[in-house]
């Protein structure tokens, strides 16, 4: 198609292909005159440019020429410096030869013409630049002169050789455009001569043997050394002649198309593979020379073309000037001149100015163009794709860090000259080394669960004081009695603070402060009490033993004293047991310290009293403190302390505040420092929210004051976050809530990170799964199925977008598209899309989506998942409704992933529940729909089936939060009727079932919430009709299903993973799981054992007590010490929490066998091996489970130990 | 650090000029002057030929793969003039759609991010860029930008999509208000960047620097921040990165990456948008971060 034109009867000259923009010179022809008969020269340059849609090129320069131009040639000679463009040179009429400075002309400067020879006697027709060299120009006249020219020295030409006999023109010179010294000259006569400079003498000759050659154009092909075009202008034989020199005897093809004489050839340097040619038939074609073959071919012209030119820089466009004056540029692509024509006829519209030029007050109509040019420019493109075209190399991305590279020769030996390249390299790319070494350890250490060590590691190569900080606070949680390690790392150390006081009061250093004495010792002992106390128990469970020891202990050290010296009215108030009286008296004297004393003996609100007249009294700077932390005050504490001093106020809190209260005390510690603004006290809100376990809380503050952008910074934080949820965890025992969006946001961030770093499988893992978060599930899909095959025993992430069917929709059902899949495309879209067929098994209504909200309807589900399995218990109904959901759907439920709504795993988790065995478990009331969040959680509906006696009281109304143990429904069956009482509960037949039994959902996110077997009456339950009788009649109407997804867990605990197998074997062998009536009904005694009178403990468990007792009997006979047999004494006592424990059943197996294990130990003395195992055991199950007891398992066997008993 | 985790064969008779993964980075296809279009299944370091696709008459240019929301889709062009769709069905490879409204070789064909619809744009060395839209039951609406680029269009890539506000879909069909944006390269040396306006398409900007063909453009992926990046190579030699950070995008600053020695025919941005990946005809690949 044409892109330009000018109307000028010139020769033409492209600027050369280095240049940008591009130009074309054109310079008034020789032997050509128009109707105007003028004689004049001028020598003009326009800007090619393409931006510009119109037909038009802007001349950027013009020269008046002293002579007319038979030939123009446009090089770089001089171009090294940036303004210049190059040199042009004219041949001229007379044998002038011009140079000019492209430049100058450009810019309008002076003297643009930089040489001019007459060297020739005649007419200079041929021209061309060494492609090689710059400087050298090759001429060619009549007479066959031929002169090469060194334009740095213009003067002196020097000659190839002797001219070639007989004197003929030279209608074309051209260099070789592989060997610089070669240079060939084409005449009339129709033969080419070829030129070795270095010899300087002709050393070939071409010609025709018909002699009817008559050599219009001559070109070197622009690969190939020794192979030439020459054409022919006469009209007898108008063709191109293809010679190759090495057989210089007959032409190696001929291109035979034009119907009259060629004249002009042009072979495109970007493709050798096209050669353009003009004639006088008026048609310009495009030739692929090795084929012989017509590529393109340029309508019919109004006139004979004599020059065709490729543009050097731009490869798909041509100039061509004709006869009838015009100078056209066309491109060899195709395409149509729509928007051009338009823009023609808005010109032509224009001109004649639209706007009322007559003046008659009319505006005249669009110009009407005629559509028939249009049509007629349409040209079809190369039939032949050019070679610039095609793009021989290639390189993209893919997912996961993939770098797909094509094209590239592996080995540069290997020879890939005939045969293209076939192979495509997929690279994995890794950039950040540092992070995939740093995140690799983080993985190994979550895997191996030896958290402890890497954050020893982390501490010795902290740079910052705060992180180190932070890593040793981390690090602490991890720890048994982390609460006195971070008092530690607060920087009081208990053993360091004794010995200050005792050596004060052994120095008796006079207190200035006007403390009365009694008080100062006070303070002392209650030290002295602490540091006891939690070396006996585990810090964190300390703090109400604490308490419970404190005021017992104050009384039997103060007693005595009283009765010896007194006041008379006091003694009387006290004989007659005014106690009131007497504290009066006490506080009126300021005797605070009998005052307080005979307070303690007057009873809990005297106490009270008196405490609080005392601190009213007493302002001092201790006091504040004595006042809070003994009227418990630790919300004021917090509130009020001055944040320079939140140290000391995390430390009371560590020392004091009730497990309960105590995240959400350093919580607000942390909010307040938070809020400061200030980066150092934002630094030390971070170490709060480390002490208080809030994850979330931490990231947040973290991020405000981190930048997390960077991948090793994002790792930073990661690193934290993962040791500091996995260290939760390990202390309750369960996974932690659901990630908030902050943190959501980072854990995406990091997965997505290493998921470009090609490590798909970790970043699977940090992917929260219970997240809802589209992103994350986008994300999920992505890496799952990026894992191809890799991802053996897990079910496909539900697919996260609502997909559309592109094509005419056929009917097929998904037996048949998979029966009909041929092999290798089978395995593929197995896995792909297992949704698909399930779409279609939901109602119409339901959206293509596994949207979340529907998922968690309870209600319409009953009906459906019932209907089959009415008798069925719940485990199995809730099974079916997975099924009914995801119809190629997983077995483990816990791939159902990341639908769960926060407040499932919510309540049970936080921190501030007691945790006690009964609240752990949901239990029946969980199943009611009053509930159903919690409803997922544990083999809900089992329950309300297997309670024959008092259905009335499992009406949901009267069933409270299943967290509340007194309001658990067990209190109702254990005084049932029925009776829990008779047999102790076989233990091992319970095994089994505890985390099986509710059905996988369930347990999944509470492993070690497993259910306590009760000790009930197996008598009870072997009526099988009463029982099946009221499972009929209940059940249907009562029980919503579970969501049928849980929340799971980020990282599975071991321990539910066993479970699996045994699940999947049970729900694929069609057995009724555990909860179903016939064979489960174990299941169905499972309720909390609160309030159950004490029994004996199971037999298989008595070996444990009697080991354990001896032990604590064999160390107190040898135990002198008082602080140990204190601590014996304790002992005993709290082993009364295990057996209580054990007579519930309430254990886990895991930790049974782990005390079995301790107790074996023990009997073999080996103390150190039964430290390891309860450090094993304390590690792997929750805190609420053995908080009770564990700690002082420890204390005894550290006892025994040291006692070498 | 690159290294070779897979060598693929891909047995094409004649120069690849193209080869995409798919979304999930399991499948890659491929096309050749040989006229074919190829996948394969390459994970775990294997390669099956699952598809032979025979349809064009004319080296294949390129191809690209749809989002998998609308199934395993993929659209391939030619310098025969076409564009063809095609889809798996059942488990084999059908040709589902053919464009044939270009006057000359397509060279370059692009999905729009899937929250648009199904969106094909298609730039042809005729000029044009077309844009195909799925609008359901196998009917595709065309739209036509006529000499967007003169002597032809080499490239184009679409902006990612991002929605003032909410990433939330809408199920129910409504669309959020997107902005649609893409951008061409082509041999008028110009990077021009289109802007859906009521349903038409507008040349919102014209990036001029480079001196040569522009043979690539690759829009960088949205990675959260407000900044648009715009990567584009030339026959000069010469990779700009296109910067703009209002939200308006008409300010858009260049910066000139490097200049090879050589044409360089294709850039890609990694999914995370911080490494660009540089192909030249020195054959060479070159990753810039």
């Amino acid at each position: 198609m044409k892109l330009k034109e000018i109307e000028r009867t010139a020769v033409q000259a492209w600027s050369p292909a280095n240049n940008h923009p591009i130009y074309l010179a054109t310079g008034t022809s020789a032997q050509q005159l128009d109707a105007s008969f003028s004689t004049n020269a001028t020598l003009e340059i326009f800007e090619v440019d393409f931006r510009d849609p119109s037909l038009d090129m802007k001349q950027k320069g013009t020269l008046p020429a002293s002579n007319r131009f038979h030939k123009l040639i446009w090089g770089n000679f001089g171009n090294g410096s940036p303004e210049s463009s190059g040199v042009i040179i004219g041949g001229g009429d007379n044998g002038v030869l011009t140079m000019y400075s492209a430049h100058r002309i450009l810019a309008s400067k002076s003297e643009p013409v930089i040489g001019q020879t007459e060297k020739h006697s005649g007419p200079v027709r041929a021209l061309d630049f060494n492609p090689f060299q710059c400087n050298l120009l090759a001429s060619g006249a009549n007479d066959s002169e031929i002169f090469i020219w060194d334009l740095n020295n213009f003067s002196v030409p020097m000659t190839p050789g002797a001219k070639s006999q007989p004197h003929e023109d030279i209608s074309v010179v051209s260099w070789n455009r592989q060997v610089q010294h070669i240079l060939s000259s084409a005449h009339p006569s129709g033969k080419a001569v070829v030129w070795d400079l270095r010899k300087n003498e002709p050393i070939i000759k071409v010609s025709d043997h018909s002699n009817r050659m008559h050599c219009s154009g001559m070109a070197w092909h622009p690969e190939v050394a020794t192979q030439l075009v020459l054409s022919s202008e006469d009209d007898r034989l108008p063709v191109i002649q293809i010679w190759d020199l090495r057989f210089a005897t007959s032409p190696l093809s001929q291109l035979e198309g034009h119907a009259r004489g060629v004249l002009s050839v042009s072979w495109c340097q970007a493709d050798p593979e096209l050669l353009l040619s003009s004639a006088k038939d008026n048609r310009i074609l495009c030739w692929n020379p090795s084929t012989g073959e017509m590529v393109y071919e340029l309508p019919i012209q109004s006139q004979w073309c004599f020059d065709v030119q490729w543009c050097p820089r731009n490869p798909s466009i041509f100039s061509a000037a004709t006869f009838d004056g015009w100078i056209n540029i066309y491109s060899v692509m195709g395409g149509s001149l729509e928007a051009q024509q338009k823009t023609q006829a808005d010109k032509i519209s224009s001109s004649f100015n639209n706007l009322d030029p007559f003046g008659t007050g009319q505006i005249l109509p669009p110009l009407q163009v005629p559509e028939q040019v249009a049509q007629t420019t349409l040209i079809p493109p190369l039939k032949k794709p050019p070679k610039w075209i095609r793009r021989p190399v290639g390189v993209s991305f893919a997912f996961g860090g993939k770098l797909i590279t094509f094209g590239l020769t592996k080995a540069p030996g290997q020879q890939m000259q005939q045969t293209y390249p076939h192979q495509v390299f997929i690279s994995q790319v890794t950039t950040e080394t540092e992070f995939l070494l740093r995140s690799r350890e983080l993985q190994m250490a979550l895997q191996s669960g030896n958290l402890l060590d890497y954050c020893k590691g982390k501490i010795q190569t902290a740079k910052l004081q705060f992180d180190e900080n932070l890593w040793n606070f981390l690090k602490v949680n991890l720890e048994q009695e982390s609460r006195a390690k971070l008092l530690k790392l607060l920087g009081y150390n208990k053993e360091d603070l004794q010995k200050k006081i005792a050596s004060c009061l052994s120095n008796g250093i006079p207190d200035k402060q006007p403390l009365p004495e009694a008080n100062e010792a006070n303070t002392a002992q209650s030290d002295q009490l602490l540091i006891n106390t939690s070396d006996d128990v585990a810090a964190v469970s300390s703090s109400s033993a604490f308490f419970d020891n404190l005021i017992p202990q104050n009384i039997s050290a103060l007693e005595i004293p009283v009765t010896e010296d007194t006041d008379g009215l006091i003694s009387q108030a006290l004989l007659l047991g005014n106690f009131e009286g007497a504290v009066e008296l006490c506080m009126r004297a300021e005797r605070f310290a009998d005052a307080i004393i005979l307070a303690i003996a007057g009873g809990e609100n005297l106490l009270k009293e008196t405490q609080k007249r005392y601190f009213a009294k007493r302002k001092t700077k201790l006091s504040l403190l004595l006042s809070s932390i003994v009227q418990q005050k630790w919300q004021d504490i917090v509130c009020t302390c001055d944040l320079q001093s939140w140290k000391e106020a995390l430390a009371i809190l560590l020392t004091y505040a009730k497990h309960e209260d105590y995240t959400q005390l350093c919580d607000m510690l942390g909010a307040r420092l938070e809020s400061e603004g200030d980066a150092a006290l934002s630094n030390d809100a971070c170490l709060c929210y480390i002490s208080s376990g809030n994850v979330e809380r931490l990231v947040e503050c973290w991020v405000k004051n981190h930048e997390t952008s960077s991948p090793l910074a994002l790792q930073d934080l990661v690193e934290k976050v993962m040791v500091l949820s996995r260290s939760i965890e390990m202390l309750r025992g369960t996974a932690g809530p659901a990630p908030g969006p902050v943190l959501a946001e980072r854990i995406t961030q990091y997965a997505s990170l290493l998921a470009s770093q090609g490590c798909l499988a970790a970043a699977m893992d940090y992917l929260p799964n219970s997240s809802k978060e589209l992103l994350i599930e986008q994300l999920r899909d992505r890496l799952f199925h990026a894992q191809g095959g890799n991802v053996g025993d897990q079910q496909p992430p539900p697919f996260p977008y609502a997909r559309v069917n592109v094509g005419v929709i056929k009917q097929t059902s998904p037996a048949a598209r998979r029966g009909s899949t041929p092999e290798g495309a089978a395995r593929k879209t197995g896995p792909k899309h297992p949704e698909k067929p399930s779409y279609q098994s939901l109602t119409p209504s339901a959206p293509p989506q596994p949207s979340v909200p529907s998922l968690f309807t309870p209600q319409p589900v009953p009906a459906l998942s019932m209907t089959p399995h009415h008798a069925a218990a719940a485990p199995q109904a809730s099974a079916g409704l997975q099924t009914g959901v995801y119809s190629r759907g997983p077995p483990y439920p816990q791939y159902n992933l990341g639908m769960v709504p926060a407040t499932a795993s919510g309540p049970a988790l936080s921190q501030s529940q007691p945790f006690s065995p009964a609240a752990a478990r949901p239990g029946g009331p969980a199943s009611f729909p009053s509930q159903p969040p919690l409803s997922g959680q544990s083999m809900p509906m089992t329950s309300p089936g297997v309670l024959p006696p008092g259905p009335a009281l499992f009406t949901p109304a009267s069933l409270p939060s299943s967290q509340l143990p007194a309001a658990s429904p067990f209190p109702v069956a254990s005084q049932s009727p029925l009776g829990f009482s008779s047999a102790p509960f076989s233990c091992p037949m319970n095994m089994g079932y505890p985390q099986g039994g509710p059905g996988a959902p369930s347990t999944k996110p509470l492993p070690a919430a497993s259910l306590p077997p009760p000790p009930t009456a197996q008598e009870s339950w072997t009526d099988p009709s009463a029982r099946g009788g009221l499972q009929k009649k209940k059940l249907p109407e009562k029980f919503t299903p579970p969501a049928p997804i849980t929340a799971p867990v980020m990282s599975l605990p071991t321990e539910p993973q066993g479970i699996h197998p045994s699940l999947s074997r049970l729900q694929e062998s069609g057995q009724s799981p555990p909860g179903a009536p016939k064979e489960g009904s174990l299941q169905y005694h499972q309720l909390p054992a609160e309030r159950v009178e004490r029994k004996e403990l199971p037999p298989e468990h008595q070996g444990l007590k009697t080991t354990f007792e001896g032990l604590v009997q064999r160390c107190s006979a040898i135990a002198t010490d008082p602080k140990t047999r204190r601590k014996l004494e304790d002992a005993l006592q709290r082993l009364e929490t295990l057996y209580e424990k054990l007579r519930e059943q309430a254990l886990s197996p895991t930790i049974l066998m782990g005390l079995h294990e301790i107790a074996h130990c023990i009997e073999a003395r080996n103390y150190q091996q039964g430290l390891l195992v309860h450090t094993q055991v304390v590690s792997s199950s929750s805190f609420s489970e053995v908080s009770g007891f564990m700690p002082i398992l420890k204390v005894l066997m550290t006892i025994a130990g040291k006692l070498n008993v | 650090m690159v290294s070779v985790i897979n060598t693929v064969d891909t047995s094409h008779k004649d120069m690849i000029h193209e080869a995409q993964m798919d979304y999930y980075g399991t499948r890659l296809a491929t096309c050749s002057s040989d006229r074919s279009v190829k996948i394969f299944d390459v994970w775990n370091g294997g390669q099956i030929l699952i598809a032979d696709l025979r349809g064009h008459e004319g080296p294949v240019w390129q191809v690209a793969w749809a989002h998998p929301m609308y199934g395993n889709i993929l659209a391939s062009c030619s310098y025969d003039r076409k564009v063809i769709i095609w889809k798996e069905e059942n488990g084999t490879w059908e040709k589902t759609y053919e464009y044939t409204g270009h006057d000359s070789s397509v060279n370059s064909v692009c999905w729009a991010p899937h929250d648009y619809g199904l969106i094909l744009a298609c730039g042809s060395s005729d000029g044009a860029i077309s844009l195909l839209s799925y609008t359901g039951d196998g009917q595709w609406e065309v739209k036509k930008i006529s000499n967007a680029h003169t002597i032809g269009c080499n490239a184009v890539s679409w902006a990612p999509a991002v929605v003032p506000g909410s990433l939330i879909e809408q199920p129910s069909g409504q669309k959020p208000n997107y902005i649609k944006r893409f951008a061409s390269g082509g041999c008028d040396n110009l990077v021009k960047i289109w802007k859906e306006e009521d349903g038409q398409w507008k040349e919102e900007q014209k990036l001029e620097a480079h001196s040569g063909w522009v043979q690539d453009v690759a829009w960088a992926p949205s990675i959260g921040l407000p900044t648009s990046t715009i990567a584009s190579c030339s026959q000069d030699g010469r990779v700009f990165i296109w910067t703009c950070d209002d939200a308006s995008g008409n300010s858009w600053s260049p910066k000139l990456l490097h200049k090879f020695n050589d044409v360089v025919w294709h850039v890609s941005w990694s999914i995370t948008a911080n490494i660009l990946a540089v192909s030249g005809g020195d054959n060479k690949v070159t990753l810039w971060k």
